[in-house]
């Protein structure tokens, strides 16, 4: 059969230079007459329905979404669908910026189109298979659990009995979608379809996957971030199988991983000299500062004319914010397994990088696009983290010194936490004009820190915008008129990485603990001041709305040492608005309720979006309280979780969520949760004391 | 000398390196990689299993000091996933990336064993070594309370 492209999508990616062949995995029993009908879709004589999905599954429950988004469509029960993550990146499986990648919290809003449509164009197919079979006319049938039947009941066939002959029809480009009306699935809190596996230990996580034949390497990398191996006694690993530089470090290969481990940590290196040996913490914060004095700054938007009137300005509000880099910290440390032989190269790995990993692979052996397999596994938690290639590269290095036998590589916790890939750290001055109105006449945002597209290829620094570094701040909603933002590039040794909501995690601390202040000095209750200023966006309004009144905003406090404070950010085409109480006891901020509400449009699966809530306020909480990354001697001071204290059981706050939907369009759901959060804190510490706390982490001791 | 010990109800013996942490001779050695490595250093949980009915994070415990102990694993909590945490957990969806989870159920049927009835301060008291990135804590509160009851009404 000829294999339709997606045409939409086709077209999206038109003018994307590198085309690469769709590769088509191979049907698993040969005699068989399984249907691939389109890059998405896959159908088994028995009656599976193999979904290609081109986002990892690493908890955010896209996999269930997509499986509900193609049950519907279809026209089968959910528990008939498999899903598999392609094992090579290619054109229908990439974003609309050219990459196969889990991230951006896309999983959902950019796919449910093109799998809506895979879909339909199979069923089309298979009723249409049935109707030439019964000759009658297509229109008078319809498909439900995995059968065609006819409107009257009269008569019915299975997709399994269909697939010969449907697989000989040409699929329709543009196939009628079925409403959203009386579906069974989207829209419902369906259970995910991977609980089962998670609740007896038999999912498969990267660090995980055990081959015939396999090797364990364990890696011993730079202490010190620039630095390189300059000399290895090898005397000291003579036992191992293989003892591997690799970018960085050197990985001992052993017959097991603990053995590996014990010879990685006794290695006598002598690593080479780094231009940040003496770099630390509070020499990056002091150069940040500084950046936040100098007259100017490269414009990332600018209108209007923010300085004049800021000068002009009878009232104007100035304040300075810090936040510190930012571990990921994910539960599954970075782990790959990796095999390279007879001139293919095969990595087992919880990536979220797919296209990241094969440019990296690439490089590494030399080998073309199409000799690169790449098996995603479960994701024990990524976080924007494993994104990365650098563990696969030193898997396949490490297969290679041992004669192509598959390498499972596993870093460390400490490794994991003290090898860079960190959420920059970053310094905001903000300054704006009120009127008396208490509205916004000017704003100036002054941001100081790294810019963190510049470790990305796939997106330029144009025009002063970077996509990694502005988000929120672009197009806040508080001034329309003579609004400037600039940034002031200080760079930094450690790698910088997407971290959970990537700027829009310090973006949205800056801008709505700012609105706080703004809101006090123009005497205005903060919520009623952003009802005032957010007037004109009704989803914005609803979401506002929704958690002054399930918080009871107005109402009393149980204590005089209590506060409350709200934030709203729209990040990733979701609104999420937060309202946080906390209580002070000596000076430290307990948490103790947050009201959440969101407006993602439709909820595939509203289950999920809590889940998702849930789990950002809770991830949240951890950053906005006490963790963070410092820098010593051009190292990271923390290495597990005693010095990088992630939020417990006992800590978790009472929650209360609401889901909104003002009909907007399809939002993301994993990361929007984030931004609000630290600054609600802030803010409600701040109504508890009177005290303004505008560096992050609040409480950094506790 | 090898080391015997009854894992999940079967017999096993290991010749191995006596200060090898259990976690390792479990993922590696006997190929059961329910228990999962998050810390190595007893902060996470992520490892804990049961040894002769005590909850045990696996990463500190050298397999040298096992003899002749009864150790259990998520493996060997039952073999459909009807043990009443495991039900609980699938009523309420509890796992995000599913990553902790193994520790986090481990947990639970100590916590329950133990106190079948348990309060939001019981549950604290267990549950506090066990952590989530995910932040799947609400869901976890939720299903141990669940678990108590289906385990009543059994
Ligand atoms: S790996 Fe044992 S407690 Fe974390
Ligand atoms: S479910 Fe992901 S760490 Fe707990």
């Amino acid at each position: 059969m000829t294999l339709e492209l997606n045409r939409r999508r086709f077209l999206a990616s038109a003018g994307v230079a590198l085309v690469v062949p769709i590769a088509i995995p191979h049907v698993s029993f040969a005699q068989s007459v399984a249907t691939q009908f389109n890059p998405y879709l896959r159908l088994e004589p028995d009656g599976i329905v193999t979904l290609f999905s081109p986002v990892s599954e690493m908890g955010q429950g896209t996999h269930t979404g997509h499986a509900q988004i193609v049950a519907d469509e279809l026209g089968v029960d959910i528990s008939t669908i498999r899903i598999s993550v392609p094992e090579q990146p290619a054109e229908p499986y990439r974003l609309i910026f050219g990459q196969m990648r889990s991230v951006g919290s896309f999983g959902i809003r950019s796919w449910i189109e093109p799998l809506r449509l895979a879909s339909a164009q199979a069923r089309t197919v298979l009723i249409e298979a049935a109707a030439q079979d019964w000759g009658v006319d297509a229109a008078t049938l319809d498909t439900e659990n995995g059968l065609v039947r006819s409107s009257d009941g009269a008569r019915g066939a299975s997709f399994a009995e269909l697939l010969a002959s449907a697989s000989e029809l040409r699929l329709p480009n543009a196939p009628t979608l079925r409403g959203f009306e009386g579906r069974r699935y989207v829209g419902e809190a369906v259970p995910r379809i991977d609980t089962p596996q998670k609740l007896d230990g038999s999912a498969v996580f990267g660090i995980d996957v055990r081959l015939p034949d396999m090797l364990f390497g364990a890696v011993r990398l730079s202490p010190t971030f620039g630095a390189e191996v300059a000399r290895i006694d090898p005397s000291t690993a003579s036992d191992a199988r293989a003892l591997v530089e690799v970018p960085g470090g050197a990985v001992v290969v052993a017959d097991r991983w603990w053995t590996a481990k014990q010879m990685a940590d006794g290695l006598d290196i002598e690593w080479g000299s780094s231009p940040h040996a003496n770099v630390s913490s509070a020499d990056l914060t002091a150069a940040m500062r500084a950046g936040l004095d100098q007259p100017e700054a490269p414009a990332a938007a600018s209108r209007g004319d923010a300085t004049g009137a800021l000068e002009a300005s009878a009232q104007v509000v100035e304040a300075d914010y810090e936040v510190p880099f930012l571990a990921h910290a994910a539960l599954e440390p970075i782990a790959c397994v990796g095999q390279l032989r007879d001139g293919r190269c095969d990595v087992w790995m919880s990536t979220q990088g797919h296209d990241v990993v094969r440019v990296a692979l690439e490089e590494a052996t030399g080998l073309p696009a199409s000799a690169i397999y790449i098996h995603t596994t479960f994701l024990g938690g990524a976080f924007g983290r494993k994104t990365h290639g650098e563990v696969a590269v030193e898997a396949v290095l490490a297969s290679k010194a041992v004669e192509g036998r598959p390498v499972k590589v596993v870093w460390a916790r400490e490794d994991d936490m003290r090898q860079g890939q960190y959420r920059p750290a970053m310094t905001a001055r903000m300054r704006a004009a009120l009127s008396t109105d208490g509205s916004v006449e000017a704003m100036h945002i002054r941001l100081s820190g790294p810019m963190m597209g510049r470790e990305y290829s796939h997106i330029t620094i144009e025009d002063g915008v970077d996509f990694f570094s502005h988000a929120v701040l672009l197009d806040q909603p508080y001034c329309e008129t003579n609004f400037l933002l600039d940034h002031h590039e200080v760079t930094v040794p450690p790698s910088t990485c997407p971290w959970r909501a990537v700027s829009s995690s310090q973006n949205g601390f800056f801008l709505e603990a700012f609105a706080d202040e703004l809101a006090a000095a123009a005497g205005q209750d903060p919520i009623e001041w952003r009802r005032a200023q957010l007037a004109d966006r009704p989803s914005h309004i609803a979401v506002l709305d929704s958690v002054a009144r399930r918080s009871n905003w107005s109402s009393p406090l149980p204590g005089p040492n209590w506060g409350r404070g709200v934030a709203i950010v729209e990040s990733y085409n979701s609104r999420v608005a937060q309202v946080v109480e906390v209580e002070m006891l000596d000076d430290i901020p307990v948490v103790r309720r947050v009201t959440l509400a969101i407006d993602c449009g439709e909820a595939i699966n509203p289950g999920q979006v809590r889940a998702q809530m849930e789990g950002s306020i809770i991830d949240g909480l951890g950053p906005a309280l006490r963790c963070q990354i410092t820098l010593q001697n051009g190292g990271t001071v923390q290495g597990n979780y005693d010095d990088y204290p992630i939020l417990r059981i006992p800590e978790t706050p009472e929650i209360d969520i609401e889901i909104v939907n003002t009909g907007a369009p399809i939002g993301g759901v994993g990361e929007p949760g984030i931004p609000p959060l630290a600054p609600a804190v802030a803010n409600a510490v701040f109504a508890a004391t009177g005290q303004r706390r505008r560096v992050l982490p609040l409480a950094p001791d506790t | 000398m090898a080391i015997a010990f009854v894992l999940n109800g079967t017999p096993v013996e290991l010749d191995i390196d006596p200060d090898t942490p259990l976690l390792w001779a479990l993922r590696d050695d006997l190929e059961l990689t329910g228990t999962k490595y998050g810390c190595g250093i007893a902060q996470c949980g992520a490892c804990r299993v049961l040894i002769d009915g005590v909850l045990t994070p696996a990463c500190v415990t050298n397999v040298g000091s096992l003899e002749g102990a009864f150790v259990q694993t998520i493996e060997g909590l039952s073999p459909d996933r009807s043990h009443p945490v495991q039900q609980a957990w699938a009523e309420i969806d509890v796992p995000q990336c599913g990553y902790c989870q193994s520790g986090q159920i481990m947990s639970a049927v100590a916590l329950l064993a133990e106190t079948p009835n348990p309060t939001d301060d019981d549950i604290d008291a267990v549950m506090e070594r066990n952590l989530c990135r995910c932040g799947t804590y609400p869901r976890i509160r939720a299903a141990i309370k669940r678990a108590a009851q289906i385990s009543q009404a059994q």
